[in-house]
């Protein structure tokens, strides 16, 4: 939706800070207790979900012209969507971050782009990746050997796909083949989009990018429809996300999982065993992705509809993306079937998880600000006594790994694949 | 606009640090109130408050003393906001910076005296889950959790559903420490005497009653930076524990803990049960909630809040849903209420004494209200009053109108014939929400004990449609004509009309002047500005303090 059919979102968020905040049923703490990593790095009201509806309305109306700041502004969401889910709590008419969204598609319209992200975009234009500096031609270097199935050639009951990280990135290479080799030793029929495999295009719209990103979704439906795709596995949350929600959004229909979701699967029919014993106490940081916005498509074609004279309503029903059917308990189960994994919880957990930083192109524009949110997270997961963070996505787990909590100490950052291999005797610790 | 000189900003900065200012107007748009931010009890308007020339985010006392001397050199109008859920809290000139107070935000709690000390941006939510891990809770105004305590009790009313058993911000407030608009600062209460926090009188006449007295003043005797509230015995667990899918999250709280929907025959039964409750001093909360969706509506409402699948698009066939039906029905009036047992004995006492003035007054519990997961869901939500942003739920924008009366048997007389007013509009118009007339969110209690008590209509409208704000705005003035009529006096969506100009802008002294001369008791707001020219010489804090020259008014007299 473009930026000016959210005007009367814009001048109907009345302010009331719940955006700032974890739902407040939920909440345990002031120290952990809000929610926005944007407004509590820069301050200013602003850089809330309802200082961008006031935003998105003064850049409609013409008012902020002069403005030197207002690029930097939009872009420095994370588009990590807890605004959305803790504004839900309350509203049924309000999309928090799809507006974030559209303001930044806009602003990109405009020309108010970051440096940083011009970089990142022409690798994505040129070479398909959103890692600056990498080739296509070296992203299938992973499924070197594995004897992978090319679904264009035949048929796999599963696409895996690794996305950016986990195709291109040495020390994730080969944890992308050992859970290959796991899912297949696991009997999985696995097949990869060989060549034709690149960037799923979920960052890009994240930071705005829209024409990228739906160049991306497009590419890779067809590619999927080709190949007669029908199931999806991504151990990365943005894919996911992206498979899940843009994709089907383009008309794709293949089931989409994560890859904790599906080993949790293979793990409680039985067809893969976890006989490893790993004695540590972890706590988990729900991806942003995989968690609050990692729930199911619903196809939605409507309008706004007033009832009872002011009421507004949408005709038909819109689907209420708040969080509520995010992918939660599927890595926690997988972290408990490992024997000696204690799981002990963060403040902010599930639907109200705190961003790790990485996202909507801020780690790359807002280095500090990014490193900032990670440290956050970091601190919290300190508090819990945890020896480390698990995560279930290659970009909190890179992001999270490099960060130091407020005292300036790090905390060793596992990816749960990283655990599942080491239990099923696939790496060693 | 003027922008203000480089030099001057540059001095703020210095202040603050360059972090901690902005003039970028893409800041400075989002410091304007907008008509969405309604309740501001002047009336549906239209447009945005005026520009401020900076917007400052001070961290500390001595900041915001610093930015406040500024002020006063330069003659720059200052307001001080925190958590911004009103227009209040925005500035009225364009020679004005806007401080926001979120940078401060420490807290203590001194769990021995039952005290909290707060700086601003500690928000009632935050506190309350911090105190209940040493056993005490405080009082949530109605404005919900999300909203700043120190605003609440130094700016405003600041009464709430546990006003009945702890009091309203004017009771609760202890010691405090004041920035005045001269940039003097200023102790009150034991704290001035240099004997701590826990006493919010000092030696001498009130100041309290000066800088807030009851209804608070909307920050313009400069800025609270930090205060002391009293806190009070919490007989839960260290955490509410919670359960459910967003957004109908459910405490389970253990048996000491009851909410129940208490529902009359007749308004005068329900006056009679209030009173009854002020007197026996049994209830850990007491509230007219879900009826702020309407008489027509509420349990459909209630419905939908409580099942994650549901939504506003659902809301007309549930209304047509018998069983909903006939629960609107018989909880046309209500209230909730929830008790909260020191012990078993104290538990059964309560009940008992509930059950007691139900059977006196006629009353029952609701049915629908006493299932497992329902009753759960109102123990979180008026406990931790963290759903208050469902105020705006079904339009976005409402207006509380008709008022508050020191005593419930005048509202409970009117309450008909105020519904019938409402439900009138609501079908011959289309400028206001039809919800079934009666949408009174009632205040039980607006002191700690019992007395006065709130009967807002809540007035749902759409800000983003000017004909739903203009028609609303009619609407007030036919029930401020109804209001004048019964001798009600102000109706409640226009108490701020002497404070902000229906354009946002602040009055002058001279329209001040125009408007109060003509009250029946002038003389309180010509005492009003003396005050004002004792705390803030320069006047810079706008015309929420009403004050009426004396000069003038004396003139007048000699003249009549
Ligand atoms: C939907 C809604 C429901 C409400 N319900 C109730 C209710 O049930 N009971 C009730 O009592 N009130 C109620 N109010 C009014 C409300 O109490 C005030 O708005 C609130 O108490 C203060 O919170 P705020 O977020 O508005 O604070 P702010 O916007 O930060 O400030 C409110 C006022 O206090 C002043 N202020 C803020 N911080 C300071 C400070 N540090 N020092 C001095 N002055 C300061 C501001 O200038 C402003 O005038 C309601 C308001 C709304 C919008």
């Amino acid at each position: 939706m473009p930026l000016q059919d959210y005007r009367p979102m814009m001048e109907r968020c009345s302010n009331c800070l719940n955006c700032r905040w974890v739902p407040f049923d939920k909440l345990k703490s002031l120290r952990f207790g809000e929610n926005c990593p944007s407004v509590c790095y820069y301050g200013f009201g602003t850089y809330s979900a309802r200082g961008r509806f006031q935003l998105g309305q003064s850049v409609l109306d013409g008012e902020v012209d002069e403005s030197e700041a207002v690029g930097d502004i939009i872009h420095s969401c994370l588009a990590c969507g807890a605004c959305d889910v803790s504004c839900k709590v309350c509203r049924y008419n309000l999309e928090p971050l799809a507006h974030n969204l559209a303001l930044k598609e806009e602003a990109v319209s405009r020309g108010w782009v970051k440096p940083a992200h011009r970089a990142i975009m022409e690798g994505l234009r040129t070479e398909q990746t959103m890692l600056p500096g990498r080739r296509k031609a070296d992203r299938t270097a992973w499924q070197e050997g594995l004897g992978l199935k090319d679904v264009f050639q035949e048929k796999a009951e599963v696409l895996f796909f690794p996305g950016c990280k986990y195709a291109y990135e040495e020390d994730l290479r080969e944890k992308t083949r050992g859970m290959v080799r796991l899912l297949k030793k696991a009997g999985v029929d696995l097949g990869v989009l060989g060549s034709a495999e690149a960037c799923c295009g979920g960052r890009a719209a994240d930071m705005g990018y829209a024409d990228e990103a739906r160049e991306r979704v497009a590419a890779n439906c067809r590619a999927c429809g080709k190949a007669g795709v029908t199931t999806v596995v991504t151990p990365c949350a943005d894919c996911l996300h992206a498979f899940k929600r843009q994709y089907a959004e383009a008309g794709a229909t293949f089931e989409v999982l994560h890859v904790t979701e599906y080993l949790e699967r293979l793990v409680a029919t039985g067809a893969l065993a976890l006989p490893g014993r790993i004695p540590m106490t972890v706590t988990y940081h729900d991806p942003c992705k995989l968690g609050r916005q990692g729930e199911p498509y619903e196809a939605w074609n409507g309008v706004e509809k007033k009832i009872r004279n002011q009421i507004h309503t949408w005709d038909p029903k819109r689907p209420r993306y708040n969080g509520a059917y995010g992918v939660y308990d599927a890595p926690r189960r997988l972290l408990e079937a490992i024997d000696g994994v204690r799981l002990v919880e963060m403040e902010r957990i599930r639907e109200y998880s705190w961003c790790c930083g990485a996202s909507g192109g801020c780690e790359a524009a807002e280095p500090e600000f990014s490193a900032w949110t990670a440290s956050e997270r970091v601190t919290e997961a300190r508090a819990t006594g945890a020896a480390a963070i698990a995560t279930a996505c290659p970009w909190c787990k890179g992001r999270l790994g490099t960060a130091v909590d407020e005292n300036g100490d790090a905390m060793p950052v596992v990816d749960i694949v990283d655990l599942v291999l080491q239990a099923a005797g696939e790496v060693q610790a | 606009m003027n922008r203000m000189p480089d030099a001057v900003y540059r001095e703020f900065e210095a202040v603050v640090g360059r972090r901690n200012i902005s003039r970028d107007p893409a800041v400075l748009e989002t410091y304007r109130a907008i008509p969405a931010q309604s309740s501001d009890h002047r009336g549906p308007h239209e447009g945005k408050t005026p520009m401020p020339q900076a917007v400052i985010l001070p961290g500390s006392t001595e900041e915001v003393q610093g930015v406040v001397r500024l002020c006063n050199r330069y003659g720059i109008q200052f307001k001080a906001a925190t958590t911004f859920w009103s227009v209040m809290g925005y500035i009225g000139s364009e020679a004005s910076v806007q401080l926001d107070l979120r940078r401060m935000r420490t807290f203590e709690i001194d769990a021995r005296n039952q005290v909290a000390v707060l700086e601003p941006y500690v928000i009632g939510g935050a506190i309350q889950a911090e105190a209940m891990k040493v056993g005490l809770t405080l009082n949530i105004p109605g404005v919900g959790c999300s909203s700043s305590v120190v605003a609440s009790t130094a700016g405003w009313v600041g009464f709430g559903p546990t006003s009945i058993s702890m009091g309203c911000a004017s009771e609760n407030m202890l010691g405090a420490e004041w920035v005045l608009p001269s940039g003097e600062i200023l102790r009150t209460g034991s704290l001035g005497a240099g004997a701590g926090w826990f006493c919010g009188e000092g030696p001498g006449p009130s100041l309290r009653g000066i800088l807030r007295g009851k209804q608070g003043t909307a920050g313009s005797f400069g800025v609270c930076t930090r205060m002391a509230v009293r806190l009070h015995p919490w007989p839960g667990p260290a955490a509410i524990p919670t359960r459910g899918t967003v957004p109908a999250y459910k405490a389970s709280l253990p048996d000491n803990f009851k909410a129940y929907t208490l529902c009359f025959p007749t308004w005068e039964a329900y006056a009679d049960a209030i009173r009854l409750f002020h007197e026996n001093d049994v209830l850990f909360l007491g509230h007219r909630q879900f009826n702020m969706f309407g008489r027509d509506i509420k349990a459909a409402m209630i419905r939908i809040l409580n099942d994650p699948d549901l939504q506003l698009a659902d809301l007309p066939a549930l209304c047509e849903d018998p069983y909903l039906k006939e629960q609107n029905e018989k909880m046309k009036i209500d209230i909730q209420v929830i008790l909260a047992g020191q012990t078993a004995r104290d538990t059964d006492y309560k009940e008992m004494a509930v059950d007691r003035i139900l059977e006196i007054t006629g009353g029952w519990k609701s049915e629908m209200m006493l299932d497992k997961e329902l009753a759960d869901w109102v123990l979180l939500y008026l406990i931790r009053m963290g759903h208050k942003n469902l105020n705006y739920v079904l339009c976005g924008a409402y207006e509380g109108n008709f008022g508050l009366s020191s005593n419930v048997y005048v509202s409970a007389s009117v309450m008909e014939e105020a519904s019938d007013l409402k439900r009138k509009w609501e079908e011959q118009g289309t400028a206001i929400a039809a919800v079934g007339g009666d949408s009174d969110m009632g205040s039980i209690c607006i002191m700690g004990g019992g007395g006065s008590t709130g009967w807002e209509f809540f007035t749902h409208f759409d800000a983003y449609e000017k004909a739903s704000t203009r028609g609303t705005a009619e609407f007030f003035n036919a029930t401020q004509a109804w209001m004048n009529e019964k001798g009600l006096g102000v109706d409640m969506g226009k108490w701020n009309q002497s404070a902000r100009r229906p354009d946002g802008f602040y009055f002058s002294q001279a329209e001040q002047d125009a408007m109060f001369e003509k009250l029946p008791q002038p003389l309180v707001t010509e005492y009003q500005f003396k005050v004002r020219e004792a705390f803030n010489p320069n006047d810079l804090c706008g015309s929420y303090y009403r004050t009426l020259d004396p000069n003038r008014a004396s003139r007048r007299r000699n003249e009549g």
